[in-house]
């Protein structure tokens, strides 16, 4: 059996009234790409936001790599090995690219407030700038490492979220619609760029995606939520067949016509 | 050659600020060893070097972390008093403590140990405050911080606290910036210090927080200002990072309480107001939110505005024959307001908006490449 890398155990999510998700168990082990789809407001950046600990979970648990992290802060989270990219670019407007990458190397930092300010740390601050150096190379944005990381087209501030979360040194990328907003091209060269940094960081992806031809083209397995709860679990073959699948992405007509167009709509 | 690439240079627009500041203090030290010393200029560079570094300090909170706080008037208070309470001579405190039987405080500390003691008097301050004010955010943060200057400003005058704080009268006969003017044995000052010292103790401080803002820690509090939730997605402890932005920011506040109480060579809290916060806001946003350099500038500016420059316009003046009308007492401030009104309106980001004196050299230097490459 694979290695456990991240263990989600009957997490329930209620906003008041309102079920964001509900019961929602998974497992993904290391050097899986999954995926998470499901129809607009079924509870995925939900869960996601309960993996990173930006909400604790009403109930269940989230274990990492056999350690509890329910009710952990998000920073403390990231330390451990999980990092994120979000829906709606968060870069910090006000840094250089550089910079931004810069910035997550701070949490893997041994120096204290003193040390830093008067630059007794002089060979970490090295260390910091050379290993952002070769990231940014190694995902083709170094020439753009003194532009303004909002004055970058699209697609790169994609990128350059990417390249700031493995600034991170993660083992666990949780990718929220990577390729929202990105023309087809674009999402074929995203598609290739993801398989391509999860060998070369010896990463496990976790990701959300509403592009189906990206989701299917590199999913090794894929989780399917409607409000809030899982309807179907598997390889990208097995869900693009399964028919709560179709019934939730556009749904349920007794029309065979309809359905069958349901189907295609899916499979991309 | 991987080394050289990856070490942050310093770069001639950085070489070329520092001596233009070096330059400058040494201009003030010639000024002020030939121009008398009861020059309005010495009296806006005093003022002005205190102002900038508690402008500098609450630019480090607000401009640099994101965090809206209006203590400032508070954590000087603070340092004022920790500065005159400890700094009286033994022999003048039966005078001073005239109402309160010569005090609790029966001994002297050292100008530099005192004003340290100010700032980390301040800063643990903060730090109590800033266990439950820090989770606020935005205006309610604001709020809670010009509360708690208010209640510190009435703390130091209840009557129970007089022993120490000499209640609502006035700490006085502490050592003051003329007395680091070095003496000859017959009492005549030989060189004039009283002027360069505060500017030397203001720059330092700056330059201690300027090299905080570019370490590693600096770029994780510009992260959190720009987007909280990023920035702790990345790793930043928020909590710890806000505590200690506010609680340095706080030591430098009570080091700039101290130079005010030394600039005043009174100190009674009532001055202390929250006018006295707004002031200081004011000059950060002259100067630009997020910019050291426009924060200093803009003190001097507004220091010399509001002291010296339009003085004038508070007296009759007659040009001729004519008396120039409107001038009478009070007259200054609205000017002043209007002037800056003027400066809010056009320079929407301030003077500086978030450039340093190094990024203007910088912008010089590629312009001077560019026109000489055509």
């Amino acid at each position: 059996m694979s290695e456990n890398v991240l263990h989600i155990d009957h997490l329930t999510m209620r906003f008041g009234g309102v079920v964001a998700v509900n019961d929602l168990s998974m497992d993904i082990n290391r050097g899986e790409i999954v995926a998470l789809i499901g129809p607009n407001g079924a509870g995925k950046t939900t869960a996601f936001n309960m993996v990173t600990g930006v909400y604790t979970p009403t109930e269940g648990k989230v274990v990492l790599a056999g350690q509890d992290v329910t009710g952990k802060r998000p920073d403390e989270i990231t330390k451990l090995g999980v990092a994120r990219t979000f829906q709606n670019i968060r870069l910090f407007s006000s840094m250089t690219v550089f910079e931004n990458v810069l910035t997550a190397k701070h949490l893997r930092r041994t120096s204290n407030f003193l040390t830093a300010t008067f630059r007794m740390n002089m060979a970490e601050e090295r260390r910091m700038r050379a290993e952002t150096e070769k990231l940014l190379r190694e995902v083709d944005l170094y020439d753009l490492k003194d532009e303004m990381a909002t004055s970058l087209p699209y697609g790169k501030q994609r990128l350059l979220e990417i390249a700031r979360a493995l600034a991170t040194e993660p083992k666990l990328l949780l990718l929220d619609e990577p390729a929202a907003g990105m023309n087809p091209q674009e999402t074929d060269d995203l598609g290739a760029f993801i398989k391509q940094i999860k060998d070369k960081f010896d990463l496990t992806v976790f990701l959300i995606e509403h592009h189906m031809n990206l989701v299917m083209g590199i999913s090794d397995r894929i989780y399917v939520i409607d409000f809030g709860k899982q309807i179907a679990e598997g390889t990208p073959a097995q869900v693009q067949d399964n028919p709560a699948v179709i019934a939730a992405y556009l749904g349920v007509d007794e029309d065979e016509g309809q359905l069958s167009q349901a189907d295609e709509e899916v499979r991309g | 050659m991987e080394r050289n690439i990856n070490r942050k240079r310093i770069d001639s627009a950085t070489i070329i600020s520092a001596a233009i500041v070096l330059c400058l203090y040494i201009a003030v030290f010639i000024a002020e060893q030939i121009l008398p010393s009861t020059s309005m200029l010495f009296t806006v560079l005093k003022k002005g070097a205190t102002y900038a570094l508690v402008a500098v300090s609450m630019n480090l909170c607000n401009g640099f972390t994101g965090i809206f706080s209006l203590g400032q008037a508070g954590f000087m208070l603070i340092g004022a008093y920790v500065y005159g309470i400890f700094t009286i001579p033994v022999i003048s405190r039966a005078d001073v403590y005239q109402y309160y039987s010569g005090g609790l405080v029966q001994f002297t500390l050292p100008v530099f140990v005192a004003m340290l003691l100010a700032g980390l008097a301040a800063a643990f301050f903060a730090f109590l405050i800033g266990l439950p004010v820090l989770r606020l955010k935005s205006d309610y943060l604001a709020i809670a911080t010009l509360g708690f200057a208010e209640i510190i400003r009435a703390l130091f005058q209840w009557d129970k606290l007089g022993p120490v704080t000499n209640g609502s009268n006035m700490l006085r006969l502490f050592p003051t910036f003329n007395d680091f003017n070095i003496r000859g044995a017959d009492g005549q000052v030989t060189v004039y210090l009283s002027t360069l010292v505060p500017l030397l103790i203001s720059g330092v401080c700056i330059g201690a927080i300027i090299l905080l803002i570019n370490s590693t820690f600096g770029r994780a509090l510009k992260a959190i200002r720009d987007d909280e939730i990023a920035a702790e997605a990345m790793g930043v402890r928020l909590a710890s990072h806000k505590r200690l932005a506010f609680c340095i920011s706080s030591f430098f506040a009570g080091v700039g309480g101290a130079m005010l109480a030394m600039y005043q060579t009174t100190v009674q809290a009532k001055s202390f107001t929250t006018a006295m916060t707004y002031e200081i806001l004011l000059i950060v946003v002259i100067g630009g939110i997020g910019s050291v350099t426009g924060s200093c500038i803009s003190s001097f500016l507004f220091v010399a505005a509001s002291e010296w420059w339009l003085r004038f316009l508070d007296q009759k003046q007659m040009i001729g024959n004519f008396e120039v009308p409107l001038l009478r007492n009070g007259f200054r401030l609205v000017v002043f307001s209007i002037i800056i009104m003027i400066v809010v309106l056009f320079f929407r980001r301030g003077i500086m908006g978030t450039r340093e004196l190094p990024d203007i050299i910088r912008g010089w230097q590629r312009k001077k490449k560019g026109g000489a490459s055509k």
